[in-house]
């Protein structure tokens, strides 16, 4: 499928220095780490597929194939992410490993919104959720749920970075996509921590707004997953993530509006924190 | 004015600083106090932050477009009419009920909630420090450009866990560790327990260490700001939200109460050029914030603001000032949750509680702790009851 949009020359080309400062910033990448040092983090959403896009060409560019590739599954997916996902991996040969912290789910049972008991979990676990300051004695199997997050997403990256001796991780994130972010780097270091091994994270393409991203996508043609298509702007568990619109996301007034308006875990992590400040 | 930024301390009360008149935990903010007007009979709009800050941020009340947890899109915030104006606007803060969530990111270029980040217990919010670093960064970004800031420290809120080095300022007898000291934040404070009068006056000190902490926080601030050589063209505008209570009304930290330890509360303008404290004994209020940096910057008057500017000081008019919230801890009954005001005209302060359909009437200047209840015997009862009766659910959702 294409993306049914005009985008001039004179865009293309302001794309196109866009996606070389990426370029750079995954070359330097590989100045810095051996290959196999390195690996990339993907979703299937529209940020790391244009991310894992631009490192595909610096390393078609050098002869050397993809860096292991690293999906985390949340037991909550999207069926239309999932095949995305398996298309891209045949089409671009993506060495990819599908993480799942396979206790939370068994001790949920595979069922979503099931209470999940601390007792009931390997010690990896329970100790990530001491770290973070959990002292509770369960919680709900939601991945959008802050805890749940932690555990299903945070503890799986920590595991895939130390199982394959990862010193570097590819991301997609922007600056746009959240005022926090306005801070970030394309290389931030993270030292060795307690259960969280050292490594440095890469975001080549933090510059592009949400707007770059699909003129992006529409100028050289990227793939996307059909969900998109149908209205939604960004992509989390299927049961949280909600469509603000039925009209293709890149065709939505994306300066005005909220990307991550859909999201219930914005609402869970502010009521967690009246909660702390002992408000609830 | 070239900048103007807005300094906002989340649960401190005025009877803590040292300039007005309290047992000083502020040698820093006491020591810039010749450049500063300093107001002694300042009023949040309502005595916790969901209720304070449609006052601080939008010059309305809160109740005024019923009782909505997202920021109505009719309230027009102080960030959007500066940005329109063609400055600059950031905001940092860590406190989720004035987070981009509930809608309070409109007009911002920048603005930092932290809701993305993990806190931990004891400490569930960013201290000063390292917002002041983010401040920092951001400010290097501006390139000398006028900007409007706004700044909201947490550090002084529950669960009153300072640090040891704070704890040793203010009585270096205390002997108590972290875990004992959340223990009495969950055990006393969130149950609102005020039966033991020793471990009242030892939250009340750990509260304090508090203050002293963020006294340093903005020291720092204001350190940042002369290193980059912007303190001599900013005016800053320093208040709080609301303060906390220890047992003076049979309570603890910040609900539905609106006596003076919640809602007197400390607002200073701090002015480059001024050589002098000017005090003010104007009544004024939390509303009156940003009709000020209307005027600071220059900018056409806002209509949808029902505050005033405070300066200057001489037109500034003579009124009453008003306050809002929904009862949350003293309601009884399930359900809707009820109303509580109060109205301040001259010295005379009246409270309406609807949970329990009852008056208070104090004389602020006899009676400042509000211990004496003349409702009953003054002549001006049922004019100041008028003036309440009328806002009490004015808003029919």
């Amino acid at each position: 499928m294409a993306i049914d949009k005009e985008i001039s020359e004179k865009r293309k080309r302001q794309c196109a220095k866009l996606v070389d400062i990426s370029k750079d910033i995954v070359r330097q990448a590989f100045d810095r780490f051996k290959p196999e040092e390195l690996g990339t983090t993907w979703t299937g959403g529209k940020d790391s597929t244009l991310t894992l896009w631009v490192t595909r060409h610096v390393c078609q560019e050098k002869g050397i194939p993809l860096p292991k590739a690293m999906i985390i599954g949340e037991g909550d997916e999207f069926e239309e992410i999932e095949e995305f996902v398996e298309k891209i991996k045949k089409e671009w040969d993506v060495s990819l490993e599908i993480c799942r912290n396979d206790d939370v789910l068994k001790a949920a049972n595979h069922t979503l919104n099931a209470p999940v008991k601390v007792k009931d979990l390997n010690e990896r676990n329970r100790a990530e959720l001491k770290r973070i300051g959990f002292d509770g004695e369960g919680f709900p199997f939601e991945a959008e749920s802050q805890v749940g997050n932690h555990l299903m997403k945070t503890v799986v990256f920590n595991e895939f970075l130390e199982r394959n001796n990862i010193k570097g991780i590819i991301q997609g994130l922007r600056w746009d996509e959240h005022p926090a972010r306005f801070n970030d780097e394309y290389f931030e270091h993270k030292e060795m921590a307690h259960l969280v091994p050292e490594h440095t994270r890469i975001r080549p393409i933090l510059h592009f707004t949400e707007k770059d991203l699909w003129d992006t996508y529409a100028a050289f043609n990227i793939p996307y997953c059909v969900l998109y298509e149908q209205g939604y702007r960004s992509l989390g568990a299927k049961t949280t993530t909600l469509k603000d619109s039925d009209i293709p996301a890149w065709e939505q007034d994306l300066e005005n509006t909220e990307e991550r308006g859909g999201r219930r875990q914005d609402k869970e992590k502010a009521m967690e924190r009246m909660r702390k400040l002992g408000y609830m | 004015m070239k900048n103007v930024i807005l300094l906002t301390i989340d649960t401190l009360r005025k009877d803590v600083l040292g300039c007005y008149g309290g047992e000083s935990f502020t040698p820093f903010i006491d020591s810039i106090q010749d450049n500063c007007i300093r107001f002694n009979k300042a009023y949040s709009p309502g005595p916790y932050t969901q209720a304070a800050f449609p006052g601080i941020l939008t010059s309305s009340y809160y109740l005024e477009y019923g009782r909505q947890k997202m920021l109505s899109e009719r309230r027009v915030l102080i960030s959007e009419v500066v940005k329109k104006g063609g400055i600059a606007t950031a905001g940092f803060h860590s406190n989720p009920y004035i987070s981009t969530y509930f809608g309070w990111n409109r007009g911002w270029d920048v603005f930092y909630d932290s809701m993305e980040e993990e806190v931990n217990d004891k400490v569930p919010y960013i201290k000063a420090d390292v917002l002041n670093k983010k401040v920092h960064d951001w400010l290097k970004s501006c390139q000398d450009k006028p900007f409007f800031l706004w700044v909201h420290y947490m550090d002084v809120h529950e669960p009153y866990v300072p640090e040891w080095k704070y704890i040793e300022i203010v009585d270096p007898s205390i002997q108590i560790d972290e875990e004992e000291m959340f223990r009495l934040f969950r055990d006393v404070v969130l149950k609102r327990d005020v039966s033991d009068k020793e471990v009242v006056e030892l939250l009340k000190k750990l509260y304090c260490a508090h203050v002293r902490e963020i006294d340093d926080g903005v020291k720092e601030f204001f350190g940042i700001l002369e290193k980059d050589n912007l303190l001599k063209e900013s005016v800053i505008i320093i208040t709080s939200d609301h303060g906390d209570e220890f047992g003076e009304h049979g309570g603890l930290s910040h609900d539905g109460k609106m006596y003076s330890e919640l809602v007197n509360v400390p607002l200073f303008i701090y002015e480059p050029s001024r050589e002098k404290t000017e005090v003010c004994d104007i009544l004024v209020s939390g509303l009156d914030v940003p009709p000020t940096i209307v005027y600071l910057f220059g900018l056409d008057s806002v209509d949808a603001f029902e505050g005033h500017p405070l300066i200057p000081l001489e037109d500034y008019p003579t009124r009453g000032a008003f306050g809002e919230a929904v009862d949350k801890h003293g309601s009884r009954e399930k359900g809707e949750e009820k109303e509580v005001h109060y109205y301040l005209e001259g010295d005379l302060k009246i409270i309406y509680c609807e949970t329990d359909d009852s008056w208070e009437l104090y004389d602020l200047k006899a009676d400042p702790k509000e211990v004496n209840n003349i409702i009953e015997i003054s002549s001006v009862a049922e004019t100041m009851k008028q003036k309440v009766r009328r806002r009490v659910r004015r808003y029919q959702a």
